[in-house]
């Protein structure tokens, strides 16, 4: 006989799956966002050798589908490396992997929309290039680059689930076993639904709000 | 002392500056006329080291500008005002000022604040200190950009066609400034449409036409019959030039 009912467990494994897919998600955006802006950092400084290395390797990374990364990584890395890499180890490489190619390519964009005399203008009043980013280039190209940097978090977010294939105990796992157990489909699935819009809004409207206070300059005040 | 010899500057094969020698003394008002595409702001792109030369070599009070490692101190001889005014759009008019001074010259910032009250007072824009270019009119942001210049105490301007995006009363308000600046004896390279200004604040008239100096002569014998004018060239410029 199968115990169909839900019971409490169900909400803590609910919980848990919610953490992980959480915490799998901002770790990821906080390593993938450095490693993008350190891949743009190349570029803007036109280093030699490793500006065009990383300009290509993100450009794999963003046209191969993450789930054959993920499998790359989980399956063939620990082959490789001849070490073992635990389900979320693998998750944590691939996605932050993911998210940086995909920074670096909204940074870039971002930088090469600041016009090229802001630039120039601050060089000319004698500022070093790596003051000019930090004061001119970088505080413009935020305001362009978070609109679509907050469309590139929802989208990371829904992506996450994708780890559950490995094993990874995340909202999507935790779902799909509550699935097999209760057998009611429809309730498991749009409360899974649910939580994963709550937390996209959630997203949205924080870099919505960031953006504004970025953007505060170009409002028209009156004069 | 600015000085240019024999500077040349190709965009593929077409070629902007051919061979242009000048000299910019302390205490000098130069005006540069000529038409559209003639290489006046190529001339002040060069001298502000944001193109590679071709040929020849611009130093600035005996800093290369094109040796990397002189082309620091060279700008800093050098305040530049731009045709679009180039103003940073997310800082306001005081913030627009103090960056150079306080990032450059690390003035203090409480200091370099006063001075740029100062300058935006001496300018009419003392009450627009905390407004974004965004919110200044055209002649206003252009104001801005000539504090912004002068913040950094340069012993030369360059003035880039500075009015040209202006419409005729935000040309005067800026012109007025400039003829102030020219009085107190600062020293100004002034790349300009404006034939009849140029002529009432300038020491000296250099034309160029198709990237060759045609003329360098003191500004009344630019404009004498015998002088400038006798070069059909510069005769046709300046009559097409007040007909407009």
């Amino acid at each position: 006989m199968r115990y169909a009912d839900f019971t409490h467990h169900d909400l803590l494994l609910l919980l848990q799956g919610l953490g992980v897919s959480v915490a799998l998600f901002v770790a990821t955006t906080i390593i993938g966002s450095i490693i993008g802006l350190a891949w743009a950092m190349l570029r803007y400084y036109r280093t030699p050798l490793l500006a065009p290395l990383a300009a290509a390797v993100a450009e794999l990374l963003k046209n191969s589908p993450v789930l054959v990364q993920l499998f790359l990584v989980f399956f063939g890395l620990p082959v490789l490396l001849e070490t073992d890499l635990t389900p979320v180890q693998a998750a944590l490489i691939t996605l932050s992997g993911n998210t940086a190619a995909f920074v670096y390519v909204i940074a870039v964009s971002a930088i090469e929309s600041v016009g090229r005399e802001q630039l120039e203008t601050a060089r000319v009043f004698g500022l070093s290039r790596w003051q000019a980013l930090r004061r001119i280039v970088a505080p413009q190209a935020a305001a362009f680059g978070f609109g679509p940097l907050a469309g590139l978090l929802v989208n990371q977010l829904q992506v996450t689930s994708l780890i559950s294939v490995i094993g990874v105990v995340d909202l999507t796992k935790a779902g799909a076993i509550l699935n097999v157990r209760t057998l009611k489909p429809f309730i498991v699935w749009t409360v899974i639904g649910v939580l994963y819009y709550l937390m996209a809004r959630l997203i949205a409207r924080s870099c919505a709000r960031v953006e504004t206070r970025l953007r505060a300059h170009s409002q028209w005040k009156g004069l | 002392m600015i000085q240019i010899d024999g500077v040349a500057k190709r965009f593929g094969a077409n070629t902007v500056l051919d061979g242009i020698d000048l000299r910019i003394a302390p205490g000098e008002v130069v005006s540069i006329l000529g038409a559209s595409g003639s290489g006046k702001s190529t001339l002040i792109r060069c001298i502000n080291g944001l193109e590679k030369l071709d040929g020849g070599t611009i130093s600035v009070d005996g800093h290369r500008v094109d040796d990397p490692k002189q082309l620091q101190l060279a700008r800093r001889c050098c305040g530049t005002v731009f045709q679009l005014f180039n103003l940073y759009p997310h800082m306001t008019a005081l913030q627009n000022i103090t960056l150079a001074p306080i990032e450059v010259l690390k003035v203090p910032r409480r200091q370099a604040e006063t001075e740029a009250r100062e300058l935006l007072a001496a300018v009419g824009l003392a009450e627009r200190a905390d407004a974004y270019p965004a919110q200044l009119s055209g002649g206003q942001r252009q104001r801005v950009g000539i504090c912004r210049a002068l913040a950094m105490k340069p012993r030369y301007l360059l003035l880039d066609e500075v009015t040209s995006a202006l419409d005729p009363e935000m040309t005067a308000e800026v012109l007025s400034i400039l003829a102030r600046l020219a009085e107190s004896g600062t020293t100004m390279l002034f790349v300009t449409h404006e034939i009849e200004f140029a002529r009432h604040i300038s020491s000296r008239i250099v034309f160029l036409d198709q990237g060759r100096l045609l003329a360098d002569l003191p500004t009344d014998r630019f404009f004498a019959a015998d002088g400038g004018l006798a070069q059909p060239r510069i005769a046709q410029f300046l009559s097409k030039m007040s007909k407009s």
